[in-house]
């Protein structure tokens, strides 16, 4: 789940959901119910657009561990 | 469920296919003409495309910083990663000639620049030669130019990717057919246009990415996934260089743009330095090793000389802070700074590994004249879908700004030819409703995987030969029978993705035939068979077209 929501802060404005440049955000809407749900969290680029725009800082990214930033020591790792 | 029609076609001089960097500069340049302009964008121009949080290199000729002596400019941009091989000289000096007008008006529409209150170059330099790569802030890139465009009469119409572009009898650009998919149910949209720009980026996720169970783990904006492309093939558009694809650098699993604004030292396991260009980390030439040997990390895996690193850990506090707090943001990969922050990793004292990105399809494609017009009478095309101009950022906008002017020379000289009976618009509804109701339909992730296996395993970097294309090219044909039979989609964001992977199966044949067409070894292209580079082949771009009576192969001069 890349983008994480704070649902609490979330005021379903959708702005995230249509600037997203893949798409993977949607507003679904059940009865008169609304929610913000990240529908296609594998085709999240993680740019943090929806993060940048929220216009409550509802937003917050996961960087998942597919994605981990591989790291060494310039001792050649011998600490 | 059914894909539905809107019934009013929208007509215009000047349809943008993409509202990325090259599309909104050539509607904005058009619209400044007076033509009456509409882009069609697959996602929304505010945040769309490779430029989406921003760009910070702008590689540009000013002549109170560089000097008049043009034939020095050339020579020296031209050992950049914007110069090089593989652009025509020409389209090299017309971008740099005209790079400086787009910076002022870049400033004029409120983007920062000059953020320091100077013209500042840096990055992407080769050490010992002038620097061309303007420093810029490119953060609010996409919203400026999307106002500086809506302040014009520019029509956007986001969330509308376009699958087809109509030609009439005599084979000129009449218009395109787009997809609504802000709703959960498609509706196709018909659009009657006397010229087209297509400016929809690179062709990414043809080969497996870094991840390959994560496909959108890419360097480039994976929006950008080859449609232009294949709407410029289909239409019968020569297409130019795709043998001469590569791929980009940078953090080995997660997959970023934006190398050359890391300041640091390509180095070893042990933290020296590996490249001859430097011996400390420079705020103002970057490290140029990543640009122009960006499948050196590769090479080093594959040769158990690896891994390699970028090296910060000499990099004076202030760079680091300015790297990593300025230029990342300005850049539009802050992201590394978020997530170097989120797992506590401090570049102070730990190195980051980079690895070689597979090839994609940038600034390789539709082949195009000075006025950025494709084969095709009406069709224009700017920006990573071109396939022999380079320069990035710079290269796409100014190729769109010329192509947008003379787009309003070109409407002129041609009447308007009404579509709504156009054969296309049948067929593409008959393919959408096929797809969408196709019980147990296969996932396009399915297609997707196998496409980007046949390309890796039968076209893929160092096992090209005769035997592997040819087997490559037959499969990837199984696989484009049994795809139309058997992808489906649930939504209009499934069919999205579903006529995406289609397209790329369609550009995946013109890559085959021109790979197996060039029978030598060259720059990023090595043949197993044909190890040998044949001098008679120096300064020719090869092109395909595909005509009515089959596919034409040729090598042409570059100009
Ligand atoms: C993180 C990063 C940093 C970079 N930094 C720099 C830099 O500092 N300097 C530099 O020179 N270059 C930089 N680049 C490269 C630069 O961003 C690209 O060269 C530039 O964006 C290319 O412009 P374009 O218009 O061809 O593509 P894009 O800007 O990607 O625009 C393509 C647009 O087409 C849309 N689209 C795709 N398919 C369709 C369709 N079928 N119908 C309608 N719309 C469609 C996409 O959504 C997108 O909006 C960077 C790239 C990245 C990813
Ligand atoms: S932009 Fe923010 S407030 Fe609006 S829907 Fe998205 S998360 Fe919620
Ligand atoms: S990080 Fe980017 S790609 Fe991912 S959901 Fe947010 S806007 Fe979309």
């Amino acid at each position: 789940m890349p983008p994480v929501i704070d649902h609490k802060k979330c005021v379903k404005c959708g702005y995230c959901a249509q600037i997203c440049p893949l798409d993977v955000i949607k507003i679904e809407v059940r009865g008169k119910e609304k929610k913000t749900v990240i529908k296609y969290p594998e085709e999240c680029w993680h740019c943090r657009a929806c993060e940048k725009d929220c216009p409550v800082k509802a937003i917050h990214m996961r960087y998942p561990l597919s994605h981990l930033m591989l790291h060494m020591k310039p001792d050649g790792g011998k600490h | 469920m059914n894909i539905t029609k809107q019934n009013k076609i929208i007509k215009t001089d000047y349809l943008v296919i993409g509202g990325g960097m090259a599309g909104l500069q050539s509607a904005i340049s058009a619209a400044s003409r007076g033509l009456d302009v509409v882009i069609a964008e697959k996602a929304d121009t505010r945040r769309s495309g490779s430029g989406a949080n921003g760009n910070d290199h702008f590689a540009c000729y000013i002549p109170e910083c560089h000097g008049d002596d043009f034939e020095l400019v050339v020579r020296q941009v031209n050992m950049t990663m914007d110069g090089g091989p593989w652009q025509d000289p020409t389209m090299l000096r017309l971008w740099l000639s005209r790079s400086f007008e787009i910076v002022q008006f870049w400033e004029s529409i409120g983007i920062r620049m000059r953020p320091t209150g100077k013209w500042n170059f840096e990055g992407h330099s080769v050490p010992g030669n002038q620097r061309y790569h303007l420093k810029f802030d490119g953060q609010n890139q996409k919203s400026a130019l999307t106002k500086a465009a809506l302040d014009r009469g520019v029509h956007i119409m986001n969330k509308t990717p376009i699958c087809d572009i109509l030609l009439n009898d005599e084979g000129r650009v009449v218009g395109a057919v787009g997809i609504d998919i802000s709703e959960e149910q498609p509706k196709l949209i018909v659009f009657q246009a006397k010229a087209v720009i297509i400016a929809a980026g690179g062709a990414g996720r043809m080969y497996p990415g870094i991840t390959p169970a994560y496909m959108f783990n890419d360097s480039a904006c994976p929006a950008d996934a080859g449609t232009g492309h294949a709407l410029a093939y289909r239409s019968g558009a020569r297409l130019t260089n795709l043998d001469m694809a590569g791929g980009h650098a940078g953090p080995r699993y997660f997959a970023r743009g934006g190398k050359g604004t890391w300041i640091g030292l390509t180095s070893d396991i042990h933290g020296n330095c590996i490249t001859p260009y430097q011996d400390k980390p420079s705020r103002e030439n970057g490290d140029i090793a990543s640009d122009i040997w960006p499948g050196s990390y590769r090479e080093r895996m594959q040769a158990g000389t690896g891994p390699s690193y970028m090296n910060c850990t000499e990099t004076t506090d202030e760079d680091l802070e300015y790297m990593l707090h300025d230029a990342f943001v300005s850049e539009g990969i802050d992201s590394i700074t978020d997530h170097l922050k989120q797992r506590k990793i401090n570049l102070r004292d730990s190195m980051i590994e980079f690895g070689s990105y597979n090839i994609g399809f940038s600034s390789q494609g539709i082949d195009i004249d000075i006025h950025g017009m494709s084969t095709v009478p009406g069709m224009f095309a700017a920006g990573g879908v071109a396939g022999n101009v380079k320069g990035s950022l710079s290269g796409a906008v100014v190729i769109g700004m010329v192509a947008g002017e003379y787009a309003a020379d070109y409407v002129k000289t041609v009447e308007e030819c009404t579509v709504e009976n156009h054969p296309t618009l049948q067929a593409r509804l008959d393919q959408c409703n096929a797809l969408l109701n196709r019980q147990e339909g296969a996932h396009w992730k399915e297609a997707a995987s196998t496409l980007q296996n046949i390309m890796n395993d039968y076209a893929g970097i160092q096992i090209r030969s005769e035997n592997m294309l040819t087997a490559g090219l037959a499969y990837l044909r199984q696989l484009r029978e049994e795809a139309q039979a058997h992808l489906g989609a649930a939504n209009s964001h499934e069919l999205m993705r579903t006529l995406e992977v289609l397209d790329q199966i369609d550009i995946g044949e013109p890559f085959f035939l021109m790979v197996l067409n060039r029978k030598e070894s060259r720059g990023p292209h090595h043949r197993s068979d044909y190890t040998y580079t044949n001098m008679l082949l120096n300064d020719k771009f090869q092109t395909i077209v595909k005509t009515k009576n089959g596919v034409v192969l040729d090598f042409r001069s570059s100009w």
